[in-house]
């Protein structure tokens, strides 16, 4: 893989990632901390090693 | 700067982001290890942040309560006549805040609650959790949610709905009025225990807990 390549190849992780905060902050947004399209679910999706160490304590909605 | 370097920093800040989400799903809204460290990591140029906790709260109208339209906050606590009834001082409060029983004192309290078998001179309430008191406040037309909470989620609940709540390192029960700044506001029927009067701070409710929570849903 030449340096094109690779800066390529970085530039579209970042915009994946760029991505996945967007959708997360929108669940932040919306309320939706955890379960399906969470911001639980995003997170793990940017950094699967996270999952089983994080221990949520989301925000109460009265 | 070249594009490598570029792209290395946009994947600090990328890193810095993540662990920011993390940092708001775990609760951690402020100091060390918080959304706003993250942030101010992110960006060092941006002023002091004044941070709080957020209570986050429907927009719709709120339905009419009766139980808590009655609900006044600065209703006065007087101090305990003896060291094992503060749990009785402490229903009493919330009875009498909540004009359920305005003539309801500590010496009623102990025997609604039950004594000896639920609250003696030995060990004061039987039960840490607080499940005598729930009763009580049951037999009053009151529902109440219990949980042993960490100080956010106290803070959150306490700032819509008053209750009282107990530290098993305090070994102490107290009313809670709702929140004052960053504390929550307390009615303390013996203020100046362990250091605490009428406010209980993020660091006296760490150093005091855990803490058993109860407070009024309707």
């Amino acid at each position: 893989m030449n340096e094109d390549d690779t800066t390529s190849a970085q530039i579209a992780q970042l915009q994946q990632q760029q991505a996945l905060l967007t959708r997360a902050l929108r669940a932040a947004v919306e309320g939706r901390w955890r379960g399906e399209d969470s911001v639980e679910a995003y997170l793990y999706a940017l950094d699967p090693s996270l999952q089983g160490q994080v221990q949520p304590d989301p925000p109460s909605y009265a | 700067m070249s594009t490598a370097d570029a792209l290395s920093q946009l994947e600090d800040q990328q890193g810095l982001l993540t662990a920011a989400l993390r940092a708001m799903l775990e609760g951690k809204w402020c100091g060390e290890g918080s959304a706003a460290a993250f942030l101010q990591a992110i960006d060092p140029t941006l002023p002091d942040l004044e941070c709080s906790p957020s209570i986050l709260t429907s927009t719709r109208p709120a339905a009419a309560d009766p139980t808590l339209s009655a609900y006044e906050p600065e209703t006065q606590m007087p101090r305990q006549s003896t060291s094992w009834t503060c749990s009785a001082c402490s229903l009493s409060w919330l009875l009498r805040a909540l004009q359920m029983a305005p003539d309801i004192d500590e010496s009623r309290a102990v025997a609604m609650i039950g004594s000896p078998n639920n609250i003696n001179a030995t060990y004061g309430l039987m039960d840490g959790s607080g499940a005598q008191i729930r009763r009580v406040l049951s037999d009053h037309g009151l529902t109440s949610s219990q949980g042993w909470l960490s100080f956010d989620q106290a803070y959150t609940i306490y700032a819509t709905a008053p209750g009282c709540m107990s530290g098993a390192t305090w070994y102490h029960w107290v009313a809670v009025r709702g929140v004052s700044g960053a504390n929550l506001s307390i009615a303390n029927s013996a203020p100046g225990y362990k250091g605490v009067f009428s406010t209980l701070s993020r660091e006296q409710f760490n150093a005091l807990g855990p803490f058993s929570c109860i407070w009024i849903t309707k």
